[in-house]
């Protein structure tokens, strides 16, 4: 994974994850590697992954079994709402950078359409 | 300790190799090429070794103390005092060796040279010489070469600990300043300076107390020691005094 | 701070040559499970520092404290120093070096020195003398690793080694580093680095001109640490 030094390296790291149980690759229940493996394979600190396990747990999106380890929650109902809050987040910055440029609500759902079907086209 | 001194010849090793195999070679040119080639050799071997042994002894601390090579030492766990008594343990060993090294030159030219000249070796005749040296009828018995060796040795360790003092004062000190071989000479001669000042006085003080012996005629070896005495507890006090001076600088003030 | 987890303090730290100033009243804790980057540019007083915690320089002023202990020949069992020079013998093959560190130093782990070295690719066998400053600096990482103590002091370890071997020295760091550990890294390369740090300390001209938590310092600065490290260093 490339690192971004200019954004905190445990937001990034964090980011990635859930991406990645949201989009299936990491499934539900599943046994996250220790602090110490994910660290070296990501080349990090080992306190950046362990800051990164307690964050996401207290978001319930991970949980800590003692002496067992980190495992992604169990709960499909958590994913879809961790789906919403990241599909929420890029809509927003969406809408935001649309305004930025003059769109107005109407603008921007055609302009989707538009871009949608102009890619279908294209494959 | 013992590992300190291990690492002090390790250290040296190629040095050792390289002197003796030249030494050999030198001996064996020199003999064959003359019949006094041995007698050569040996009168010029204390000299050369003399002025190498003095260079090693201060290359041993001085490496140590100026190269980057001793951040490998000064690193270890070990105090400044320990690091100071193994080089001077190393020293004497080291000064021993060569002596052992010349007497076995001396035996074997000794031996080549009178089998060469064809003169029959009685065995019994070095029984015979060896004897009258331990039973005193030279003058001298084996007691007085003791104490002779014994005041030479007590007198060159101090000297070395003069040396090492010297060059650790002025890393300590004058780390920052250039020249500094130079400036440790300057210390050691002053610090010499100092210390026949202060001894003099002393004998001075003490000589008409002191009782000395006649030597013009037979003196016991007990009656050498007695004389050579003041010196050898100056020698020791010196030696003390400065390897505890030493020790302390390294332990707290030394900057490599 | 929690004193349990302070492993080194440093307070009113000065040294003073005759004719300049190399560290100015440095006061430091460091904490037990980090590793600390030590960023400077040359002259700042960096090595001065690492030399006087680890025993080759004494200070003017000022104490160090190893775990409540002030510093002395035995803490030196305590830490790993890792000088910017090739200070080994040089008449010395690398395994010579090796058994020298397991002789001198009780907690050295000679099986794990030698696997380091296969990984970067250092033959015990060669001498000292005909390695490249590339090798010299990946065995100057190796031994002071594979040391087992509490603090690790690394001067520029990046200095000299090329690109790839880099990755295999921070990975080194990086599986180094233990609960019980703090591993100090003094380095220019700032921006390959910076991703294994935890804390920063940025020494301008002998004094701490910023310090702090790495992760914060990206936060609330909105740089990486490098883009940091010019705006500390950079207006001179």
């Amino acid at each position: 994974m490339e690192f971004n030094n200019n954004i905190p390296i445990y937001i990034q790291v964090m980011e990635k994850i859930k991406q990645n149980i949201v989009s299936g690759k990491l499934k539900l229940g599943v046994k996250m590697p220790s602090s110490r493996d994910y660290s070296a394979q990501l080349g990090i600190n080992f306190n950046t992954v362990a800051r990164v396990y307690k964050e996401m747990e207290l978001e319930e999106i991970l949980f800590t079994k003692r002496g067992l380890g980190t495992f992604v929650t169990k709960s499909p109902e958590r994913i879809n709402r961790l789906r919403h809050e990241m599909a929420k987040k890029q809509i927003n910055a969406f809408i935001n950078g649309m305004q930025k440029i003059g769109f107005t609500k109407k603008d921007m759902i055609k302009f989707i359409e538009m871009e949608f079907n102009n890619q279908e086209r294209n494959e | 300790m013992i590992k300190l001194i291990k690492y002090e010849f390790i250290k040296k090793y190629r040095l050792i190799a390289i002197t003796i195999i030249a030494s050999i070679t030198l001996n064996i040119y020199l003999i064959t090429r003359s019949a006094s080639g041995g007698i050569a050799f040996l009168s010029l071997f204390p000299m050369i070794m003399g002025v190498l042994f003095i260079v090693d002894i201060i290359k041993m601390y001085s490496d140590d103390l100026n190269k980057k090579s001793g951040y490998m030492l000064f690193m270890t766990p070990n105090s400044g005092y320990k690091i100071i008594v193994s080089k001077m343990i190393t020293a004497v060993i080291e000064g021993l060796a060569i002596l052992l090294l010349y007497f076995i030159f001396i035996i074997i030219n000794g031996a080549y040279m009178t089998f060469q000249s064809g003169v029959e070796v009685n065995f019994n005749d070095i029984i015979y010489i060896v004897n009258n040296i331990i039973s005193g009828s030279f003058g001298f018995n084996l007691a007085h070469i003791f104490v002779f060796m014994l005041t030479v040795l007590l007198f060159l360790i101090s000297f070395l600990t003069t040396i090492y003092t010297a060059m650790t004062i002025r890393k300590s000190i004058f780390s920052e300043t250039k020249f500094g071989g130079v400036l440790s000479f300057v210390i050691f001669l002053l610090l010499n300076w100092g210390i026949s000042f202060v001894s003099s006085k002393l004998f001075n003080v003490l000589d008409p107390y002191y009782y000395t012996f006649d030597f013009s005629s037979q003196v016991t070896a007990s009656e050498l020691a007695h004389t050579f005495l003041p010196m050898n507890i100056l020698s020791i006090v010196q030696i003390i005094l400065l390897t505890l001076c030493s020790g302390y600088l390294l332990e707290k003030k030394i900057n490599l | 701070m929690n004193k349990m987890n302070e492993l080194l303090k440093i307070q009113h730290l000065s040294k003073y040559y005759y004719n300049k100033n190399a560290l100015n009243d440095v006061n430091l804790s460091l904490e037990k499970g980090k590793i600390y980057g030590l960023l400077g540019p040359n002259g700042s007083g960096k090595t001065t520092l690492m030399k006087i915690i680890a025993g080759l320089h004494k200070q003017t002023s000022g104490e160090v404290l190893l775990n409540n202990r002030p510093l002395s020949y035995k803490t030196k069992a305590n830490i790993s120093y890792m000088p910017t020079e090739n200070f080994f013998y040089d008449s010395f093959k690398v395994k010579d070096i090796v058994k020298f560190y397991s002789d001198m130093y009780e907690d050295f782990q000679v099986e794990s020195a030698f696997n380091t070295l296969e990984k970067i690719k250092v033959d015990p066998e060669f001498s000292i003398s005909k390695l490249s400053s590339g090798l010299v600096g990946k065995l100057k990482v190796a031994l002071a690793l594979s040391r087992n103590v509490e603090l690790y002091m690394l001067d520029e370890p990046l200095n000299g080694v090329d690109v790839l071997s880099r990755d295999v020295i921070i990975d080194l760091i990086t599986r180094s580093c233990g609960e019980n550990k703090v591993i100090v890294v003094s380095t220019h390369l700032v921006s390959e680095i910076e991703k294994i740090l935890d804390s920063l300390i940025f020494l301008k001209d002998g004094t701490i001109a910023l310090a702090g938590d790495a992760e914060e310092l990206r936060m609330s600065r909105c740089t990486s640490v490098e883009g940091i490290y010019k705006e500390v260093f950079g207006n001179d």
